[in-house]
């Protein structure tokens, strides 16, 4: 009887359809997903599982009789904590435990309703990045820090994600406003602005290292004509910091500014006439229409920025290999010359330090996103 | 705007045109001019502008001092295959969210917009490992697991095959870095194409998987080439991980070799310049083709930064 029992309807089966060429538009779409889900899984996301997991572990290549054994947050220990540690106001400590409070207050006065949220979104920000300014500057007082390698790399990279970002703005809007208006000549202001974007950042390193040669570079030699005192760009600290950031400032200015670019071929040109017959001035145009309607542009190309002046590696380590000595080692260099003395267990920590850095800018971002929109 | 403007306006611009270009192009430019001068013109005092004396020494000089023409076959190799790769996983991806009516959408396209945001920095550690051997990802783990749950047929700490000084090496993160851009890039140039287009070769009795190899597939090809340069000009451009994971000279990179020209107190400027000179060259042939695509993939994945 059961043998014989008519089979009830049911719908084709996951597999079938797909034998007859004829899927679901959502089992078409799930399996032509799963190539991208297995690459990204296996080479992106499982890696960062993993080094999380690597930071808890002891693991130096060249001492390979040791092995690889748990030791627990011993590493983070060594980055982030001092030896002779006190609580007191006069050690910088103090400080930043008082920058802590201010910022636990800030969000407090926000949740009983006294403080637009934003607001206190960029006085954290700040606190922040003043916070750890102050770290990396006076890198243990006598040695209090255990690792002040750290604190100054941490501090330069902090130095560097302000300074470029701030500076890769300040020329990459003028640089898009002026490709707005050009007619002629567009497609070389095209290629001036894709220049900077498709070169190596190696190599623009290398290069800018040539152009700031304080004997035969070219910069030198145009400071000199105008009877500026030209200073020895890659040998002192000060100078080469400046050196660096306009290094990298100019070869991420460009994809600034066609990102705002983009943003500005977006708004729609009625507006600017309509202020015109309004009697605004060019200034009051570009404030109260430009700026606002580029606000989503520039928030793209922002984030994109901060989570790449994090990174900051090639250039630095083309123009000076971190130096004079240490003074311009970033995080990027850090880890990167951590990991060549095959200690593979700190640069692990070392890394989750930078992915923290990184992830708590994206979430600071996205959230500023989502309450101002 | 600039129709109605006045000449003082139109000589700003122009003005500032011309410094634009100037900015962009200049120091590629004075690469150029440096490769043709002597050795002992560089280090004169006042510098030249134009080279006093031209020559193409330099040019040999890069492929004797270093093998350059083995550099510039690694850097072929690791990027040609990683986009090759890279645009078909990614045009798969891009057009299940692109155009296909899915289920969690939103979601994935945020999971891998922040995937996009990962630092590439965090992965040279696992990744240096995996490449030594020292793991297979989740095989070794799985295995170990089982070890500990008693299971002991399998060998604690099994290894893989030492991929480092391989192409491989390079391949594998170069693919997983871009595809994240690349398929962000496909899916908004996917919704661009007219969904008509793809119902009406459902109704003239093509199969969806026809309709995409004889319809859409043509029909993207744009899109497919503009992902493609990009995912080509990051792999090319890529220091980092061809810096740590391919050691010996005969397996570096463009980027990584010309840095090798330089000894700890020499710089051969004149031979670095004409290292940077041919090095670049190809990405400059892109841009010079390919300026107004690029633009477009750009503005639409918001590359690197």
């Amino acid at each position: 009887m059961a043998t014989t029992a008519p089979t009830p309807y049911r719908p084709a089966g996951f597999w079938r359809r797909l034998r007859q060429g004829n899927p679901s538009e959502a089992q078409l779409g799930f399996l032509m997903l799963v190539p991208a889900a297995v690459v990204l899984l296996v080479v992106m996301f499982w890696p960062i599982v993993q080094v999380v997991w690597q930071s808890f572990h002891f693991e130096r290549l060249n001492l390979p009789a040791e092995g690889r054994y748990w030791i627990g947050l011993t590493h983070y220990e060594r980055m982030l904590w001092g030896s002779e540690m006190t609580w007191s106001l006069s050690n910088l400590l103090g400080w930043r435990l008082l920058a802590l409070a201010g910022v636990v207050a800030l969000w407090w006065a926000v949740r009983r309703g006294s403080l637009r949220r934003s607001t206190a979104l960029w006085w954290t920000l700040g606190m922040l990045v003043m916070a750890g300014l102050l770290m990396g500057f006076h890198p243990g007082e006598g040695g209090r820090w255990n690792d002040a390698r750290f604190w100054n790399s941490f501090s330069i990279t902090l130095l560097i994600i302000v300074a470029s970002v701030a500076g890769s703005f300040a020329v990459g809007l003028p640089l898009a406003l002026l490709a707005n208006v050009t007619s002629r000549w567009r497609w070389l202001v095209r290629v001036a602005l894709l220049i900077p974007w498709a070169m190596p950042r190696v190599l623009v390193g290398v290069m800018f290292a040539w152009l700031f040669n304080s004997t035969n570079g070219v910069i030198n030699d145009l400071l000199r004509r105008a009877g500026i005192e030209a200073p020895l760009w890659l040998a002192r600290s000060d100078p080469a910091v400046w050196a660096t950031n306009i290094t990298i400032v100019w070869a991420t200015s460009a994809f600034v500014g066609l990102i705002l670019l983009a943003g500005l071929q977006s708004i729609d040109e009625s507006l600017y006439e309509a202020a015109e017959v309004d009697g605004a001035s060019p200034l009051q145009r570009f404030w109260s229409i430009t700026l606002p309607l580029l606000r989503p542009a520039i928030a793209v190309a922002l984030i994109f920025r901060t989570l790449t002046a994090i990174q900051t590696f090639d250039i630095p380590f083309a123009m000076t290999r971190g130096g004079p000595g240490r003074t311009l080692e970033t995080l990027g260099i850090y880890i990167t010359s951590t990991t060549n003395n095959l200690n593979l267990g700190y640069a692990a920590a070392l890394s989750v330090a930078l992915f923290v850095m990184s992830l708590a800018i994206t979430v600071l971002y996205l959230r500023w996103i989502y309450t101002e929109d | 705007m600039s129709r109605r403007a006045r000449p003082l306006t139109r000589v700003l611009v122009a003005i500032g045109t011309v410094l634009l270009i100037a900015n962009g192009t200049f120091p590629l430019i004075w690469m150029i001019l440096t490769s043709l001068k002597d050795e002992n013109e560089l280090i004169r005092t006042p510098i030249t502008y134009l080279p006093v004396d031209p020559t193409l020494r330099n040019y040999v000089q890069v492929f004797d001092q270093l093998p350059f023409a083995r550099f510039m076959l690694n850097s072929a190799v690791v990027s040609v295959s990683a986009t090759i790769v890279c645009v078909i996983i990614a045009a798969l991806a891009g057009y299940a969210l692109g155009r296909l009516n899915m289920p969690f959408r939103r979601g994935i396209l945020t999971a891998i917009v922040v995937t996009s945001m990962f630092p590439a920095l965090v992965l040279l550690v696992p990744l240096y490992r995996v490449f030594l051997g020292a793991e297979i990802p989740v095989i070794t783990q799985a295995a170990n697991l089982l070890h500990t749950l008693g299971m002991t047929f399998m060998p604690v700490d099994l290894g893989g095959p030492n991929l480092l000084n391989t192409y491989w090496a390079l391949i594998i993160p170069y693919v997983a870095l871009s595809l994240p851009i690349a398929t962000l890039i496909l899916t908004s140039f996917f919704q661009l194409i007219p969904k008509d287009l793809e119902s009406a070769a459902l109704v003239d009795g093509c199969n969806r998987v026809q309709t995409l190899v004889r319809v859409i597939a043509p029909v993207s090809a744009p899109g497919i080439v503009t992902a493609g340069i990009i995912i080509f000009v990051n792999s090319w451009n890529e220091f980092l991980l061809a810096l740590n994971f391919n050691t010996s000279m005969s397996m570096r990179t463009v980027p990584v070799g010309i840095t090798m020209y330089q000894g700890e107190f020499a710089f051969p400027w004149a031979v670095i310049s004409a290292a940077i000179t041919i090095g670049v060259l190809p990405l400059v042939v892109l841009i010079l083709v390919f300026q107004q695509k690029i633009i477009a993939g750009l503005t639409a994945g918001g590359v690197k930064g």
